[in-house]
């Protein structure tokens, strides 16, 4: 089995590309064939008659045809190209999906087709607003009233030329026929509705960040062009490869493990927030929750990485190690991981206090670790940096993983928080149901709060330290004195 | 006076620019058409001519260091007039190769998107050229050997654009506009029965901001069907009682 050398795919690095565009452009040229395409009607209005208008049951029943599909399929497919823009409705223009019945949509022209190369400028969009001004004056709808007071704001040096050019465009505009400007109001109606899509609606071109290079363009053969490419192929004959018999067993284990416990594989209890908007899952699964799910305790005993990363999980292995009269541990990974991910300005008197308390001889909770790495740890010390504790927070890791994590496990506090552990049941709503609680949607609290519960929580558990540590001073005299550092 | 000058250039490069688009707009749909492909053929030429002649008025005003500080800043708000509609134009034209090439005419496989729009686009072109009727006299070649021109003109555009970045130094988030928020609003542009027709025909379902407008316009036509009706039957009356007396 060959591995195809994704050497020179530089294009794979940048995404996102949307494929479907050019794809569903080839769709649409076969839907306009006289023959063999949609059929068309003419649309009677009051005054007039505008051809090429086609219903929504013409467009799924050729779509179905085409390629072969059933309806629903033919259907999604349908609401995809009206969501992109491609074909508008006439009837209900903000709502962007296919209907299958009788009303009415229309093509849209090459020129305000969705593309990624030619971006959607905001200049357009203020010409376009400032347009709709001149036509109707208060005709704009409230999220554009506040689009065009922001563009005004930020564009104010281009706001003469949008209103010279929207006056030109208006005028020019009014040049053609009647019925052509009709269609022309709608597409560019139209056209706005998906790149500015009214407050509560998704557009669907939005893909995310454009990145910096297009990678179907050439890129110059400079020397530097030449140097990636040099490291890129050293690193990958450099790199470590591990049979596939092993990776693809250790695939195949985590899929068995975790396949009960993905929400996209299997049904998650009591209910999927995403699919029924009822937030029940998420308020069972919060950091701090009294009592944890059953899935999520169940987690915990994967692996020693999966209890740690949970903070309910950690929260009940440092109760544990309260009552081992082992907290240091904890405490001093908690306190290296603190260095690590913390601000540049406080790692020198964050290490120095990690060294009072932990390190230091004859510290208050002073940790076992072996000569050598206490050693290193104290020498590095003296210059620190982010990553200065790393030997001793491994070698602490690996201490607990392979002797208190077991312990844990057979502890009673496990054993009791597995026992108090709830089972949610499962959720059965109806459809009324379901749009009732659609309607309840609310906003979760902003991760500026949340982040300040967090701060507060610290703090709380900082000041209890004082009472433990004096608690672990006590029982320490009784025992024997911690063994000198070996050498 | 230069800037009354530089004013009616400006004014006549956004003209163009606007019709343009517009013509841009149609390229591809059902009224797409040879007469199409040379009305932008002429537009484009245009547009380039306008827009050298301004481009050497302008720099010269600018580079002119005796001038006084209101009048260079009126000159840099023309600068950023001028700029913008150069900046729309080398997008329109860069679309209108594009669009160019995906839709050619004489291919009969190929066909064009039925938009809806089937009339010709002579009077916008005649907008531009600022002309009465448009002559049409180009080959039926022109949609493939036009796009050859139109990409050395392309280049020619940015190049143009390019100098003018490095001869002028004129910061364009500097220039303070003169029309105020909804100032279009305040135009007294046609706000005739036309565009009022316009927009009902639009709106298949009149719902929020029509209704409203057309809330009042029914309850006002209401009022007037019935003192018609009233006054009939008051004329009725009187010819009845007439008829009988006689």
């Amino acid at each position: 089995m060959t591995i195809r050398n994704t050497l020179r795919d530089h294009g794979q690095r940048y995404r996102p590309r949307m494929a479907c565009l050019k794809k569903t452009e080839k769709v649409l040229l076969e839907m306009q064939d006289p023959k063999t395409g949609v059929r068309s009607q003419p649309q009677r209005l009051v005054i007039t008659t505008i051809p090429h208008a086609i219903t929504g049951e013409d467009i799924i029943a050729w779509l179905a045809d085409r390629f072969q599909v059933d309806t629903q399929e033919a259907r999604t497919f349908g609401s995809m190209l009206v969501a992109l823009g491609y074909i508008y409705p006439l009837q209900d223009h903000k709502r962007l999906v296919i209907k299958p019945d009788v009303s009415l949509y229309r093509f849209q022209t090459p020129y305000f087709w969705p593309t990624q190369q030619w971006p959607v400028e905001d200049t357009d969009y203020a010409i376009y607003l400032a347009k709709r001004n001149i036509r109707k004056k208060g005709i704009l709808e409230l999220h554009e009233q506040e689009h065009y007071n922001r563009l005004h704001k930020w564009m104010n040096h281009k706001w003469d030329f949008i209103v010279m050019q929207a006056k030109e465009q208006y005028r020019a505009a009014k040049e053609r026929k009647k019925p052509d400007r009709v269609v022309f109001d709608c597409q560019e109606r139209a056209y706005w509705v998906v790149h500015r899509p009214p407050p509560g609606t998704v557009s669907a071109m939005d893909y995310g960040l454009d990145r910096l290079t297009d990678p179907n363009s050439d890129e110059a053969k400079t020397p530097d062009f030449y140097e990636r490419i040099m490291i890129f192929t050293q690193q990958s004959i450099m790199r470590p490869r591990v049979k596939s018999s092993v990776s693809i067993g250790a695939l195949v284990k985590y899929c068995g493990t975790y396949n009960n416990h993905d929400p996209f594989l299997f049904k998650c209890l009591p209910s999927n927030p995403w699919l029924t908007d009822d937030v029940t899952y998420w308020n069972l699964n919060m950091p701090c929750v009294e009592i944890p799910t059953k899935m999520r305790v169940e987690r915990w005993t994967f692996s020693f990485a999966e209890l740690l990363s949970d903070p309910r999980g950690r929260d009940d292995f440092r109760l544990f190690l309260k009552k081992e009269f082992s907290g240091e541990n904890l405490a001093f990974w908690e306190g290296c991981e603190d260095l690590k991910w913390g601000e540049a300005a406080t790692i020198k008197e964050k290490a120095e206090h990690i060294y009072k308390t932990f390190l230091a001889r004859g510290a208050p909770r002073w940790i076992n670790i072996d000569g050598k790495t206490m050693e290193v740890t104290v020498k590095g010390l003296k210059h620190p940096h982010r990553y200065v504790l790393d030997p001793a927070q491994t070698h602490i890791y690996m201490l607990m993983k392979k002797d208190s994590y077991g312990r844990y496990q057979k502890s009673p506090v496990f054993k009791d928080t597995v026992k108090k552990a709830i089972c949610p049941e499962e959720h059965n709503f109806s459809v009324a149901q379901l749009e009732q609680n659609a309607k309840k949607r609310r906003p979760s609290l902003s991760p500026i709060i949340l982040r300040q519960m967090e701060k507060e929580q610290r703090a709380k558990m900082a000041a209890n330290v004082d009472i433990t540590q004096v608690m672990s001073k006590l029982s320490k005299q009784g025992k024997e004195a911690p063994p000198p550092p070996k050498k | 006076m230069g800037k009354d000058e530089c004013k009616t250039m400006l004014d006549a490069l956004n003209k163009v620019t606007a019709c343009y688009r517009h013509l841009v707009i149609a390229l591809g749909s059902t009224s797409d058409s040879q007469n199409l492909r040379e009305e932008l053929k002429k537009t484009r030429k245009k547009a380039q001519e306008l827009a050298v002649a301004n481009r050497t008025k302008l720099t010269s005003l600018l580079k002119d260091k005796t001038i006084s500080k209101d009048d260079r800043a009126e000159y840099e708000r023309l600068w950023v007039l001028f700029s913008s509609s150069m900046d729309l134009l080398e997008v329109d034209m860069k679309r209108s190769l594009e669009i160019g090439q995906d839709f050619p005419l004489k291919v009969p496989t190929r066909h064009l998107i039925q938009t809806g729009m089937t009339g010709s686009t002579t009077t916008v072109a005649a907008r531009a050229m600022s002309v009465q009727n448009m002559k049409y006299e180009a080959d039926s070649t022109i949609d493939t050997v036009d796009l050859r021109d139109l990409q050395s003109e392309i280049t020619q555009v940015s190049q143009m654009m390019e100098e003018m970045e490095m001869k002028v130094q004129v910061a364009p988030w500097a220039v303070e506009a003169k029309q105020e928020a909804g100032a279009e609003l305040k135009s007294n542009m046609s706000v005739g029965n036309s565009s009022v027709g316009v927009i009902s025909i639009c709106e298949e379902e009149p719902k929020e901001e029509e209704g409203g407008g057309s809330r009042d316009a029914g309850i006002a036509s209401v009022c007037a069907v019935l003192v018609f009706i009233v006054i009939i039957a008051v004329a009725g009356v009187l010819g009845y009682l007439v008829i009988n007396m006689s």
